[in-house]
């Protein structure tokens, strides 16, 4: 986990798959947030599974490499806050309609457009920010602990 | 109107330099509240109005106000002399910034917490629902904590403010338990409802006491006044505010809101009269040999207002009447004679009495506002004073021949403080050079002095706005009739006899200096401030003995959580039968897998406590958390184990990243606790707490739930357009909960972002 030293660097094989690993991480999430509200797994676990290929960038190609090799890391926080905000927004805006909070459109026995396993919901909103905000987080913090002591930005 | 002085000019590069930009916040909320004055005076005349909408339906609360006599009376109080200290204000703090050289951006951090003072203040006056008045009563303590503050390198000024605070607020809390009190037996809120039961319980007496506990304390009255001087440590516009019309006031303002809850028990009035009295003793007996002009002010203002107390004590048309006219004619007068008092600080820069005088001639027109003003406070003809003099006295004569000789004895008092401070400043040697003087310091004090010379000519507009306001307090119509007699009815030789031994005081300078300094020594030792600064003193350190127990070490920190839960369950296990209440069930089917995963729990979680190695603990953790996530996915909850075995590969990476951050060598261990006495020590506290848990969760699993919540989610879910219970009770049913749980997530992270680089996300 010390990144930059020559002795511990991992092999090429792990280096690879690490760098292979986050496209199909992706479509993993993409799939459990898809199924979520039908079966096993939600917008949480995606967000965690998308993390750990991400962190597992980080441990075998080191911080600074990792980030080079992913620029689209940088982008975390902003990540982060979107997916706060969608969150908070698919849960507050039934406000707007005189409804209390999280009340999620369609309501109880109305009818949902699905395409084949995707429902079309506002739920869909909310994991899908909830997504967004776990991997943001996740990927902040392990950018932050990856770093050695005293090194302040890139 | 701008004094010219014949002292020092001011300095020469005052000329030159640019003047701060015009305080467009300041006049900004000068213009609102004299904008709120012109609404309250039509409200007034229109005869009042209000509404009600509901704020909490299931306890009752509405947001209900009204705009009635008492609402009028001192929301022209709050909004006039408001207007007039807030116009002052932008003067005085531009000075005040600049003298103290800080940015003018500092006004920000003033006007408005002045604007929402007078907001509360207005709140408050027309609130009809005792949480709705207790929130506003708090309000108005917050502003004048940040008010009286405003100085904040000034140490005097954050342990007055906190004082402030803490003592009107805590007291306070008697006021929210009086409603309660009276909820608990009439199920409402409601003050007109409350005061149409005629319910003279102990309940209502107990209530009454509490509410008059909480106000008095506002009031400054004795023994809860001690932080009122203190709180001179303002600026002035907030000290003339603060005494007049705001904070001070809105504990008489409560009782004459709740008088006729008051009136239900004699015992209560009595209190009233009793603390009133005593304020107005101590309180000007305390005046008469101050030093610091707003000190002086201060003292009198505890006094004053025990005038109103005592009156509120002795009731009826008379008192309630007298009451209300008295807080109009008082704050009228005592905001133009702090104002005064700090236009002749700014000019000079002197505070103290004895540094001062002669500034007659030097400031001609702000010496003549503040006679005017002072004569208002001397009860003097021709000022609106002496009709509040003279409705006391007729208030005090009907009551009983005690209370009228406390009443002359007030007025003695009176005479004889305010007279010192107004010759003192402005008669008499030379003292003082004035250096600066602003015509816009002096304006609002001269306005405030035609109102009240105005009001001692042409009294009836302000018997008027008393009369509805007593109606209010009353609950009955009342008739004021102020007005000039030229006979000895007892009210005019009561007068006399007052301003003839005031002039007696003020002539004997050295016997009434000796006695206030006696009675001011006796308060410093006895007092009780000493009693609050123990209270204060002791809290801290009580709160410094377990914190510091507590953050010791990480064990202690834990133990500091775990150690009182247990407790506390052994409590309850202690205390509750447990004949059947613990079953041991069959073992059977997928629980002989279960049972293996438990064991290797077990002995994982021994290796973590025996184990010297980091690297090793943090392995053996993981391995707990993934025997916990095989276990879920057992008992069929296989959502919470694909997130439990997500979150522990994050969790082992994230325990593996920080220990590759951690110093090499061993921690240092705290040589005042021996390691034995320290391992028998934690294992004491691991064993309650394990204990608690197991003894709970053995119970809990004995009996379980028969119609649970969870079988009404399941239920539920189709409706919801869900197939997966767990992910349609984290998105839909307990929604909410997961937005608060995310929005924690971000700022867990921004903590963590602060701690290792000082804030920045990435």
């Amino acid at each position: 986990m010390s990144p930059g030293d020559d002795d511990d660097t991992p092999d090429s094989v792990v280096r690879v798959v690490a760098r292979r690993l986050p496209g199909p991480s992706v479509v993993v999430a993409a799939a459990l947030i898809v199924k979520g509200y039908a079966e096993v797994g939600d917008g949480f676990a995606a967000g965690v599974i998308v993390a750990l290929a991400i962190s597992l960038v980080y441990v075998a190609l080191g911080a600074e490499a990792a980030e080079s090799a992913l620029p689209l890391l940088r982008h975390a926080p902003k990540l982060a806050v979107g997916g706060l905000l969608l969150a908070l927004a698919s849960g507050f805006f039934p406000l707007a309609l005189g409804r209390p909070p999280v009340s999620h459109r369609p309501g109880p026995g109305e009818h949902v457009v699905k395409i084949g396993a995707l429902e079309l919901f506002t739920p869909l909103l909310f994991d899908i920010g909830v997504f967004l905000l776990v991997v943001g987080v996740l990927t902040i913090l392990v950018h932050h602990l990856a770093r050695p002591r005293g090194e302040r930005t890139r | 109107m701008t004094v010219r002085s014949g002292g020092a000019a001011p300095p020469d590069d005052g000329e030159t330099r640019a003047e701060p930009a015009a305080d467009w916040q300041g006049w900004t909320a000068c213009a609102a509240a004299a904008a709120g004055f012109v609404l309250c005076l039509l409200g007034w005349l229109a005869g009042g109005g209000g509404f009600s909408a509901p704020w909490a339906p299931s306890l009752n609360l509405r947001l209900s106000f009204t705009f009635d006599g008492l609402s009028a009376l001192y929301g022209l109080l709050a909004t006039g002399v408001g207007a007039l200290v807030f116009a002052y204000g932008t003067r005085y703090l531009t000075l005040h910034l600049e003298h103290q050289r800080r940015s003018v951006v500092e006004r920000w951090r003033f006007w408005p917490w002045m604007l929402l003072f007078a907001v509360s203040m207005v709140g408050l006056a027309t609130a009809q629902d005792l949480v709705l008045v207790f929130v506003f009563f708090d309000l108005t303590a917050v502003c004048s904590y940040f008010l009286i503050g405003f100085d904040r390198a000034d140490r005097e000024a954050r342990t007055s403010a906190l004082m402030a605070l803490l003592v009107t607020v805590i007291a306070a809390v008697a006021m929210l338990v009086a409603a309660v009190l009276l909820y608990a037996r009439h199920g409402t809120f409601s003050i007109p409802e409350l005061l149409a039961h005629n319910d003279s319980s102990t309940t209502t007496a107990v209530a009454g006491a509490l509410l008059a506990v909480a106000a008095l304390a506002k009031s400054a009255q004795v023994p809860l006044h001690f932080w009122l001087p203190r709180a001179m440590a303002a600026p002035t516009p907030v000290s003339a505010y603060l005494h007049s019309a705001a904070m001070v006031a809105a504990g008489v303002l409560v009782i004459g809101r709740v008088h006729p809850l008051l009136a239900r028990t004699e015992a209560v009035l009595t209190g009233l009269l009793v603390v009133g009295a005593t304020s107005v003793v101590v309180g000007g007996v305390l005046a008469l040999r101050r030093d610091r002009l707003k000190q002086v002010l201060a003292y009198s203002t505890i006094s004053q207002y025990g005038y109103v107390v005592m009156m509120y004590g002795i009731g009826g048309a008379a008192g309630n009447g007298a009451a209300a006219f008295y807080v109009l004619a008082h704050g009228v007068a005592k905001s133009a004679l702090f104002m005064t008092a700090g236009a002749v600080t700014t000019a000079t820069g002197e505070d103290r009495l004895s540094r001062l005088g002669g500034l007659g001639r030097r400031m001609p027109v702000l010496a003549v506002a503040a006679g005017a003003a002072s004569a208002t406070l001397a009860a003097l003809p021709l000022t609106v004073g002496f009709f509040k003099d003279e409705l006391f006295f007729t208030a005090a004569l009907e009551h009983g021949p005690m209370t009228a000789a406390l009443a002359v004895l007030a007025a003695v008092l009176t005479f004889a403080y305010i007279g010192r401070f107004w010759t003192a400043l402005f008669l008499g040697p030379r003292r003082g050079e004035v250096v600066t003087s602003s015509g816009l310091l002096v304006t609002p004090v001269a306005i405030l002095a035609v109102v009240a010379v105005i009001g001692g000519v042409v009294v009836e507009p302000f018997a008027r706005l008393a009369e509805d306001a007593a109606g209010v307090s009353a609950g009955e119509q009342v008739a004021l009739f102020p007005a000039y007699h030229l006979d000895a009815r007892p009210e005019n030789l009561m007068a006399l006899a007052a301003w003839g031994l005031g002039g007696l005081l003020l002539a004997l300078p050295r016997v009434t200096g000796r006695v206030s300094l006696a009675v001011a020594a006796a308060g410093e030792r006895w007092g009780p401030r000493r009693a609050y600064e123990a209270a204060l003193h002791g809290l801290d350190r009580l709160s410094s003995v377990l914190h510091d127990r507590e953050v010791r070490d990480l064990r202690t920190s834990i133990a500091a959580v775990l150690v009182p839960a247990g407790v506390l369950i052994g409590l309850a296990f202690a205390a509750t039968p447990t004949a059947g209440a613990y079953v041991v069930g069959p073992v059977a089917g997928v629980d002989w897998v279960i049972l293996p995963l438990l064991g290797l729990v077990v002995v994982t979680t021994a290796v973590i406590a025996r184990s010297r190695s980091r690297i090793a603990v943090a392995l053996a953790l993981s391995v707990v958390g993934f025997a916990l996530a095989a276990q879920y996915a057992l008992l069929g909850a296989p959502d919470v184990a694909l997130v439990a075995v997500v979150v522990e590969t994050m969790l082992t990476l994230v325990f593996v990243a920080a220990l590759a951050r951690m110093p090499d060598a061993h921690p240092v261990r705290d040589p005042a606790v021996p390691l034995r006495r320290r391992r028998r020590r934690d294992a004491l506290a691991g064993a309650v707490a394990g204990l608690a848990v197991f003894v709970s969760v053995w119970g809990f699993l004995s009996q379980p739930a028969p119609d649970s919540v969870s079988a009404e989610h399941i239920r539920l879910t189709p409706d919801a357009h869900g197939g997966d219970v767990v992910t349609v009770i984290v998105a839909d049913f307990r929604g909410l909960d997961t937005l608060v749980e995310i929005t924690v997530l971000l700022a867990a992270v921004v903590g963590v972002a602060t701690l290792i680089r000082r804030g920045r996300l990435w």
